[in-house]
C-alpha cells in the first residue's frame, strides 16, 4: 500500500532524513518510532505530498507522491502534528468542508460526515463550534477530517500528544479499529503506544530507519531477550568486598555460585551486578536465559544447595524502551555514506538540530522578507 | 476525454465554491470584520452628509452658483448635481477603501498558516490557484456586501434628483470601485501569503496601495515615455476614469490584470513556501 524507497530530504545544509526505506502492507498499522528530530514529521509530509523529497521515491496505492500528487492526495488522510481546524466552524460544517475539498461527491457527503462523526465519538458535539472544544475533542475532529473521505491510507503524526490518559486510550482504540479497512502510519515517541496499537514498528534515528519488525520480535531479538533478576543473601558472610574507590569484588562463595549457575541448562550468561547499597552480604545477578526456557526452579535449587538465601527472583523482559534506547543511542558502526560532512551529522542523539527545522511550520520562509 | 475534462472542470469549480463559501462564512462570524464594516459605514455616512449637505457640499455650492449668476446677470451653466455628487462621493469611498481593504485581506493566508490549515489545503486534491481564487471571491463578496447599504443611501438621493442621472454613470462608477477593490485585495492576498504576521501583511498591503494610488505623481515627475508607462499603473487615474462614467477598456484590463497577477503570485508563493522551507 505504501512503499518508501531511499527517501532523502535536505533543508539547506541540514539533512533531515537521509535514507528512509520501508513499506506498509494493506490493513497494517505501522508505528513510526523515533526521538524528536529523527525525521518522522518530514517523512510524513513527503508521503502526503506537502513537501517534495530531495531524492528517492514514495508511492501510495501505486501512485508516486510527486508525479501523481493529486491521485495520492485523494487516497490519503493526514493528521498533522497540530490538527488543522478552522476554529470558527462547527464540527459538522468543518467536516463537510473537508469532505468537499477532498472530492467526496455531493451524494455521499452527508453519509461520510455522519460516519466519521460517529466513528470518532463526536455525535454529541456535532453542532459545537470547534473553538469551544477541548483538546481531546479537537484531536478527534483532527482524526475525523483525516478519515472523512474514506482514504485507503491514513497518516497520523503524533495523534495522542497532549491528551489525558483516558483520551489516549480512546484515540488508540479508534486507531486500532481503523486497521483492516485502512492502512495506517502513526508516528510517535511514546513507546507503549507502539506496542499497544501497532502491528509493525519502524524505528527511525538520525534520518534513517534502523529497524523494522513486529514489536514482539524487536523485544525478543534485541538487548539479550528474557532474563531473571536475582538477589542472593549470604546470611552473615559477605559475598562482595566493598572498598572505597574500587569496583566491588566477588568473594569465593559468590564466584562458585556464578560458575554453578552458568552450567545450568537454559542459562546463557550470568552477570553480577554488585550488591544493593551498603550490604556486602547480598549480591544481585542478572541471568540471561535462552528463548522459551524456564530454568527458574533449577536456579533456585542451585542457590539453596549452595546454602545461600534467595531474596528475589524476578523475570525481566527487555522492554521496547530498551530496544529503542539500544537502537537510537548506538554509534553507527558501518558508515554507509562516506562524505565527511554527512558523517559528522550522524550523532543525532547529541545533535538535536533537525528538530528545529521540522517543528516550525509557522515560521515564514526565507523568501518572505 | 471530453467527459473526463468536463468532470475535472466540475471538480475544480466545486472546490472553488467550497473555499469561497468557507471564506465568506468566516467573515460573517468574525468580530474584526464587523468592526471594519461599522467603521466603514460610519465614515462613509459622514462623507455622505458632508458631500451632499455640508457647508461646502454640493447642494450649497450649486445654490451659491445660481445666486451668483442671478446677481451678475450672466447665465452660468448649471451644475449637474447628481453627477457631481456621485463623482465626489465615489472618489471619497475609493480613498476610504484604501484603508479598509488591507484589513480585509491581511489574514487571508496568514491565518491559514497560524492555524496549520495550510497543511490541510496543501494535502487535499485541490490546486493552489483554486484556493486563491476561492478566497479572493470570498473577500470580494464581503467587500461588496459592505458597500451594499451605502448603495441604498445613494439610491435615495439619486431617485430624488431631477433630471435623473444616467444609470450607466452609476453602474460604471460602482463597478470601478468593485474592480479596484478586487485588484487591491488580490495583491493584498499575495502579500499575506508571504508572511505569518497579520500586522506585517496589512502594513505591506497598505504601503503597496498607497504607492499604486499616488504613482501618478511619480509618473508626472519623470515624464516622457517611461513616465507615461508608469502612470498607467496608477489605481487613482483608472478609478477616476471609471467614476467619471467613461468606462475605458484600458482601466478594466488594468484592474483585471492586478487581480490575475495577485492570484498567480499567491499560487506561486504558496508553492514556494512548501518547497523551500528551510
Amino acid at each position: 500500500m505504501i512503499e518508501v524507497e531511499q527517501l532523502r530530504k535536505v533543508y539547506g545544509s541540514t539533512v533531515a532524513i537521509r535514507e528512509v526505506t520501508f513499506s506498509v502492507e494493506p490493513g497494517e498499522i505501522l508505528g513510526f518510532l523515533g526521538p524528536n528530530g529523527a525525521g518522522k514529521t518530514t517523512t510524513m509530509r513527503i508521503l502526503t505530498g506537502y513537501l517534495p523529497a530531495t531524492s528517492g521515491t514514495a508511492r501510495v496505492a501505486g501512485f508516486d507522491v510527486h508525479d501523481d500528487s493529486m491521485a495520492v492526495r485523494e487516497r490519503i488522510g493526514y493528521l498533522p502534528e497540530t490538527p488543522p481546524l478552522y476554529p470558527d466552524m462547527t464540527v459538522e460544517g468543518f467536516l463537510n468542508f473537508v469532505a468537499r475539498i477532498k472530492g467526496v461527491s455531493a451524494g455521499d457527503r452527508a453519509e461520510r460526515v455522519r460516519w466519521s462523526i460517529e466513528r470518532c465519538g463526536l455525535s454529541d458535539r456535532r453542532k459545537t463550534i470547534i473553538n469551544k472544544l477541548s483538546k481531546g475533542y479537537r484531536q478527534r475532529v483532527g482524526i475525523a477530517q483525516a478519515i472523512v473521505h474514506d482514504p485507503p491510507a491514513i497518516v497520523l503524526d503524533e495523534p495522542t500528544v497532549g491528551l489525558d490518559p483516558r483520551q489516549i486510550a480512546e484515540v488508540r482504540n479508534l486507531i486500532k479499529s481503523l486497521a483492516g479497512d485502512h492502512t495506517v502510519i502513526l508516528s510517535t515517541h511514546i513507546l507503549p503506544e507502539v506496542s499497544m496499537t501497532c502491528s509493525r514498528v519502524a524505528i527511525v534515528n538520525g534520518g534513517r530507519v534502523v529497524a523494522t519488525d513486529t514489536p514482539d520480535n524487536l523485544m525478543a531479538g534485541r538487548v539479550g531477550g528474557a532474563a531473571y533478576d536475582l538477589e542472593i543473601d549470604g546470611a552473615e558472610s559477605a559475598l562482595v568486598t566493598l572498598t572505597e574507590g574500587e569496583p566491588p569484588q566477588l568473594l569465593d562463595r559468590a564466584l562458585q555460585l556464578v560458575e554453578r549457575l552458568q552450567t545450568l541448562a537454559g542459562v546463557r550468561s550470568v552477570t553480577p551486578q554488585g550488591s544493593p547499597g551498603d550490604r556486602p552480604d547480598r549480591l544481585r545477578l542478572k541471568v540471561a536465559i535462552e528463548r522459551d526456557t524456564e530454568p527458574a526452579q533449577e536456579i533456585a535449587r542451585a542457590i539453596i544447595a549452595a546454602d545461600l538465601g534467595l531474596c528475589e527472583l524476578r523475570r525481566s523482559q527487555a522492554t521496547l524502551e530498551d530496544v529503542f534506547l539500544d537502537l537510537t543511542t548506538e554509534e553507527p558502526t558501518t558508515p554507509t555514506e562516506t562524505t565527511g560532512a554527512i558523517d559528522s551529522l550522524d550523532s543525532v542523539a547529541a545533535d538535536p538540530e533537525p528538530i528545529e527545522v521540522e517543528t516550525s511550520p509557522e515560521s515564514p520562509p526565507e523568501t518572505a522578507e | 476525454m471530453a467527459v473526463n475534462l468536463g468532470h475535472r472542470l466540475r471538480v475544480i469549480l466545486a472546490n472553488i465554491v467550497a473555499i469561497y463559501q468557507r471564506e465568506l462564512q468566516s467573515y460573517f462570524v468574525s468580530p474584526l470584520a464587523y468592526g471594519v464594516a461599522s467603521i466603514f459605514w460610519l465614515i462613509a455616512g459622514i462623507f455622505f452628509v458632508a458631500v451632499l449637505l455640508g457647508p461646502a457640499g454640493i447642494i450649497a455650492q450649486s445654490a451659491m452658483r445660481d445666486m451668483q449668476g442671478q446677481q451678475m446677470g450672466i447665465p452660468v451653466p448649471p451644475i449637474d448635481v447628481p453627477y457631481e455628487f456621485l463623482k465626489i462621493y465615489l472618489g471619497s469611498l475609493g480613498s476610504l477603501s484604501l484603508f479598509i481593504l488591507p484589513i480585509l485581506s491581511m489574514s487571508l493566508y496568514t491565518e491559514e498558516r497560524k492555524r496549520g490549515t495550510i497543511e490541510l489545503l496543501a494535502t487535499s486534491p485541490i490546486t493552489n490557484w483554486a484556493v486563491a481564487l476561492g478566497k479572493l471571491l470570498g473577500v470580494l463578496t464581503f467587500f461588496a456586501s459592505i458597500l451594499a447599504p451605502i448603495l441604498l443611501l445613494e439610491l435615495i438621493v439619486l431617485a430624488a434628483s431631477n433630471p435623473p442621472i444616467s444609470p450607466w454613470v452609476a453602474v460604471s462608477g460602482h463597478l470601478g470601485l468593485l474592480l479596484m477593490g478586487g485588484g487591491v485585495l488580490s495583491l493584498g492576498m499575495f502579500l499575506s501569503s508571504l508572511t505569518a504576521s497579520t500586522v506585517l501583511a496589512a502594513m505591506m498591503t497598505f504601503a503597496l496601495n498607497l504607492s499604486l494610488w499616488i504613482i501618478d505623481l511619480l509618473a508626472n515627475a519623470i515624464g516622457g515615455d517611461l513616465g507615461q508607462a508608469i502612470g498607467h499603473l496608477s489605481l487613482l487615474k483608472h478609478y477616476e476614469a471609471a467614476v467619471r462614467g467613461v468606462p475605458e477598456t484600458g482601466s478594466v484590463i488594468l484592474f483585471l490584470s492586478y487581480i490575475l497577477l495577485g492570484i498567480f503570485l499567491t499560487a506561486q508563493s504558496v508553492e514556494t513556501f512548501r518547497f523551500q522551507r528551510s
